[in-house]
């Protein structure tokens, strides 16, 4: 039965509103939307509800296989490693710092390569050639070697990971933002609002910005799923998180020496990169299909 | 056409001297001595002392040094390894080859497999294809690299036992390094075994490519797909069919290679990371490129590798983007109005 009318009047949904029908239209970006969502109350709940302390080890049971297998014990939901340390608590410990650090990283570079983005996109000629396109240009150099480079002057930890990844990513945003701003200039609204009498910085809070944030959104989904993997490939490459920390990429890199005999030392932490990585981008995929019509 | 050529050889010349700017800074900063950071030295004599401080010119101002610095590096000088005591040049040389090998034969496999699959999913009326295909990429471009080159590994090299897992070439044959490229050079050689060990190349090869590829892979799947979605809707598209032509042909002749503009350009914008997953991929593979000669070198704390490293793998990474860039201009008519037409 369609809905009665009574009025006259047609109900224009807000864009927010229209881009969310369309994105919970989407069943796989309702999933992954969820997955994020439990992915966040675990990195604040996550000392809380995990079992076991991060490095607590119990000798008697090295290598405890997870607990559908038959030999698993439920009491180790995933299993133990090499040194008795119970996998699931030092899963939901990485949470933190895989998936938290990612969040943390990314809004530092969020608001560096917002600022410099948006004031090389509003100027024109060689002065935002010179900031849009120079860094752009150099700082595409892989966050891998970045973190190569930050390892070789200050040695490795997680802390250093933060250096490396953030200055790889804020180019990125840079590149981003000052395009989508430059691309907004040149349309005939803006210059309606110009000869409104509206000056640079009205313009570009109120006539632009509106415009952009959907493409920060998307670049800020990418961004984040980028970093989840950079962190976890410094991990895994003992140039990030060191030994004993539950990051899940120094997990992989813990357990494989034993990947041959325990497989699940290093199945188990793929598989939550995956799964958090997989969450992100559904979510920035959804967004990205529910976006494109409307913006065309 | 030739005014944005010289703009984008200028960023280049630009870039290139702002890298060799920070990799100048880090000498100072690494926590040796500045002539051991340059040279790879430790212990040098009193005539190699001198020698290292005229080359760069250590006794004279900062800008005089980085100068010098410049100059020592693009004239080969990269100093010796600490580790192996071998010339850095020397080292650099034997170990590009390989990476090119390695990321030319998983880009190939990329490129030609990852269009027609795209163009399949953008053309498909079935939903379950199409989602299935943009499903699988999506999982595909979530997995992380190094846990995908480990469960290869460890199912075809060690479970099934069907491929070698590490190296590039079974240390059985001795092949001469002419070109450096592993499956050229096996080919060359003189010896009897000479197509035994070019198979045994191909079987090296397989698994890092096919690991290493997954990320382009996917990314061109995803791309030649909207950029397909967008083309076939055009008009020209319709006025093509409207003449009566043959699909395939629209495809090939019409659709594709306007499709592909927006692809080039994502390759470029890709590079950076496909060389990082390059280097993970050639640590676990044991692959003798330069990312785990880069790698190898900041375990051990091999000042002049790591310079070198980075020095040649940024270079490339900013030439190629700037190429792509650059071809994607003359390619692509739509982006010459923006060239001439604004400002």
């Amino acid at each position: 039965m369609p809905p009665i009318k009574i009025y006259k009047q047609d109900y224009i949904a807000t864009p927010a509103g229209r881009v969310w029908a369309a994105f919970s239209k989407n069943p796989f970006a309702l999933i992954g939307l969820w997955g994020v969502c439990f992915l966040l109350l675990l990195t604040i709940l996550a000392p809380f509800i995990a079992p076991y302390s991060v490095n607590e080890q119990n000798q008697q049971i090295l290598l405890l296989p997870p607990s559908w297998d038959p030999l698993g014990h439920v009491e180790y939901f995933l299993g133990t490693d090499d040194l008795g340390r119970d996998i699931f608590s030092r899963i939901l410990h990485g949470v933190q710092l895989t998936f938290g650090m990612s969040l943390i990283i990314v809004s530092c570079a969020l608001f560096l390569g917002f600022l410099i983005g948006s004031i090389s996109g509003m100027m024109r000629g060689l002065k935002s050639s010179i900031l849009g396109h120079l860094l752009d240009a150099l700082l595409s150099i892989p966050s891998l070697l970045m973190a190569i480079l930050v390892v070789a002057v200050i040695g490795p930890g997680l802390y250093n990971v933060f250096w490396a990844v953030g200055i790889a990513m804020v180019p990125q945003f840079i590149r981003t933002i000052h395009q989508a701003v430059h691309e907004e200039l040149q349309k005939e609204y803006v210059t309606a609002a110009k000869l409104d009498g509206a000056n640079n910085l009205q313009i570009f809070w109120y006539v632009i910005m509106p415009n952009v944030w959907e493409v920060l959104i998307i670049q800020i989904t990418m961004a984040i799923s980028a970093a989840i993997l950079d962190i976890a490939a410094l991990g895994f490459l003992n140039l990030g998180a060191q030994a004993p920390s539950p990051e899940w990429g120094a997990m992989i890199a813990q357990g494989l020496d034993n990947l041959l005999l325990a497989p699940w030392t290093v199945t188990i932490p793929g598989v939550a990169i995956l799964f958090s990585v997989l969450a992100v981008n559904l979510v920035g995929d959804g967004l990205r299909s529910a976006i494109a019509p409307i913006r065309n | 056409m030739w005014q944005y050529f010289f703009r984008r050889s200028s960023l280049f010349l630009a870039t290139t001297l702002i890298m060799m700017a920070v990799l100048f800074y880090a000498t100072h900063l690494f926590p040796v001595d500045q002539t051991y950071a340059l040279t790879g030295i430790q212990q040098p004599t009193n005539e190699q002392f001198v020698q290292i401080y005229q080359d760069f010119k250590l006794d004279s101002n900062e800008v005089r040094q980085f100068i010098a610095y410049v100059q020592q590096r693009f004239s080969g000088n990269m100093g010796i390894s600490i580790n192996s005591q071998q010339p850095v040049y020397d080292e650099l040389k034997a170990v590009l080859p390989a990476s090119f090998e390695l990321s030319l034969f998983s880009g190939t496999i990329a490129l030609f497999l990852g269009v027609p699959i795209g163009v399949i999913a953008a053309l498909s009326k079935n939903k379950l294809i199409q989602g299935s295909i943009l499903g699988l990429t999506l999982a595909g471009y979530s997995t992380p690299i190094f846990w995908l080159g480990l469960t290869l590994s460890l199912w075809f090299g060690v479970n099934l036992g069907w491929l070698p897992i590490s190296g590039q070439i079974n240390l059985l044959y001795q092949i001469e390094s002419v070109t450096g490229f592993m499956l050229i050079d096996t080919l060359l050689s003189d010896s009897v075994y000479r197509l035994q060990a070019f198979v045994d190349a191909i079987m090296h090869l397989i698994l890092p490519a096919i690991t290493l590829a997954v990320l382009p892979f996917t990314l061109i799947v995803r791309i030649t797909h909207q950029a397909m979605l967008h083309v076939m809707n055009q008009t020209y598209i319709r006025a093509a069919e409207a003449r009566g032509l043959h699909t395939f042909k629209i495809i090939i002749r019409h659709a594709l290679p306007n499709a592909m503009i927006p692809v080039l350009k994502s390759i470029g914008i890709m590079l950076g990371s496909f060389a990082s997953y390059g280097i993970v991929v050639e640590v676990i593979f044991s692959w003798p490129g330069v990312g785990s000669w880069l790698v190898s070198g900041i375990y051990q704390r091999d000042y002049t590798v790591i310079q070198a490293g980075i020095l040649s793998v940024s270079l490339l990474i900013i030439f190629l983007s700037i190429l792509i860039e650059f071809i994607h201009t003359v390619i692509n008519p739509m982006s010459k109005k923006e060239l001439y037409a604004s400002y």
